[in-house]
């Protein structure tokens, strides 16, 4: 910043914005205190609806009162746990104009230059070149919204904008493994951060942002380090993230929606490489689903094979089944007839003696 | 003696402790975060580096913030 002056007025505003932002919280509690009075009111006139019902002996209408008190009752229960949730929390001092000027002047000691944008009512620091394990992600600027402070616990009043980015291949939008849309993800620094804004310790909020900056979580990134130059198929190399990738368990690589396919009897997914086609149906199958024909030997899966055959070779064995068969049949057919032959022979041998 | 106490580990800690005259800042650290280790923050006596064996006086304060905080993805 050019000045102390720079620094007062940059101070001043975020005083007006920490001093909106306790004002917010006093103006929650004034209206669940309203709704909590109206709810009252809602009760005070089912007790003169019950006493009218009693005094005409309406038996009915009174019980519909008591069913409908019993509900205020409830909400009313809950109305006073809203009021109380907002006014028990400990009142927070705002800090003097003095101690975030004094924040602000040590902001410059620390990361070098910080800027404060006065129309657009933003204080702005750059932190070094950011790297994880082998990425470099260049540096960010950690942009501080001062209006937005007095919306602090509904939304986020800063961003994170990579200045040279090296976005994640999958996603332009994320330039830091928890950075996404510029937005940061806290994790761990989301109370210390909202304590450090509320009470004004600016030097420690840019701090905290820039240590979530330079630690790497691999429980729980946008895009992990292992994939941020994305997954290569291992067929044909095309480059996509995990979701639109295929694992192939029989050779262990990640293939794309091109390269994989599955197979037609344990549905497995697997590689086409891997794949293996029947050679009777010509559909594709991983080795586990395959036998060989005992006759012939071809390969194919458990719908093509039968009796351990496949269709091809079942359907000549029972060609030559039927063709025994027949010429069994015709074998026995001409040794009848010679019976018959020799017996006509034989009466008329008989006949010839008998007339001789 | 009095000083203010910042500790932005976890949900923060911002408030006055009594601490001992001659206590300097090595010593300090140890006292109230004797699992961690100093390299792995940022200490500040009076929004300034200090050296280890800074001594503490009155009404300094002193902030310990963590350099590495982990992030994660909003479910």
């Amino acid at each position: 910043m050019e000045n102390r002056k720079t620094i007062f007025k940059a101070a001043d505003r975020v005083l007006y914005a920490l001093s909106q932002l306790r004002r917010k919280r006093y103006l929650a509690a004034l209206e669940r205190l309203r709704s909590f009075i109206e709810q009252n009111g809602e009760l005070g006139k089912e007790y003169r609806k019950l006493g009218l019902s009693l005094n005409r002996n309406w038996d009915s209408a009174a019980g519909s009162c008591c069913e409908r008190i019993c509900r205020l009752l409830n909400d009313i229960s809950y109305a006073t746990h809203n009021v109380k949730q907002v006014a028990e929390q400990p009142r927070k001092e705002i800090p003097k104009l003095s101690v975030i000027a004094g924040e602000l002047g040590s902001l410059e000691d620390e990361f070098g230059n910080i800027k404060f944008d006065s129309n657009a009512n933003t204080i702005s620091v750059i932190t070094e070149p950011i790297s994880l394990d082998y990425i470099s992600f260049g540096p960010f600027e950690i942009r501080l919204h001062i209006d937005k402070l007095s919306e602090l616990y509904r939304d986020s009043p800063y961003y994170c904008i990579a200045l040279a980015p090296n976005p994640a291949a999958t996603d332009s939008g994320v330039t830091h493994p928890h950075v996404s849309g510029d937005k940061v993800c806290e994790g761990d620094g989301y109370d210390a951060i909202r304590a450090a804004l509320e009470q004004g310790r600016l030097g420690d909020f840019f701090s905290l942002v820039r240590g979530i900056l330079n630690t790497y979580n691999p429980d729980s990134p946008y895009v992990s380090l292992e994939e941020w130059e994305g997954i290569a198929c291992y067929d044909c190399g095309y480059v996509s993230d995990r979701e639109n990738m295929y694992f192939c368990p029989f050779c262990d690589h990640d293939v794309c929606d091109e390269c994989s396919t599955y197979c037609r009897g344990c549905d497995e997914s697997l590689c086409r490489g891997c794949a293996v086609e029947c050679e009777i149906c010509e559909e594709p199958f991983c080795q586990g689903c395959l036998t060989s024909c005992d006759k012939c030997g071809c390969v194919c899966c458990s719908g093509c094979m039968e009796d351990r055959l496949c269709l091809n070779c079942k359907e000549e064995q029972e060609q030559e089944n039927k063709e025994n068969e027949n010429q069994q049949e015709n074998q026995k057919q001409p040794d009848n007839k010679g019976q018959i032959k020799g017996q006509i022979e034989t009466a008329q041998r008989e006949q010839i003696r008998l007339t001789g | 003696m009095r000083i203010m106490y910042v500790n932005n580990s976890g949900g923060g800690f911002a408030d006055y402790v009594n601490i001992n005259e001659g206590t300097n800042v090595e010593q300090f650290f140890k006292e109230k975060m004797p699992h961690s280790q100093p390299s792995d923050h940022l200490i500040r006596v009076n929004r300034q580096p200090v050296p280890r064996d800074y001594v503490l006086c009155e009404n300094d304060r002193v902030t310990i913030t963590p350099t590495k905080i982990d992030g994660a993805l909003s479910i």
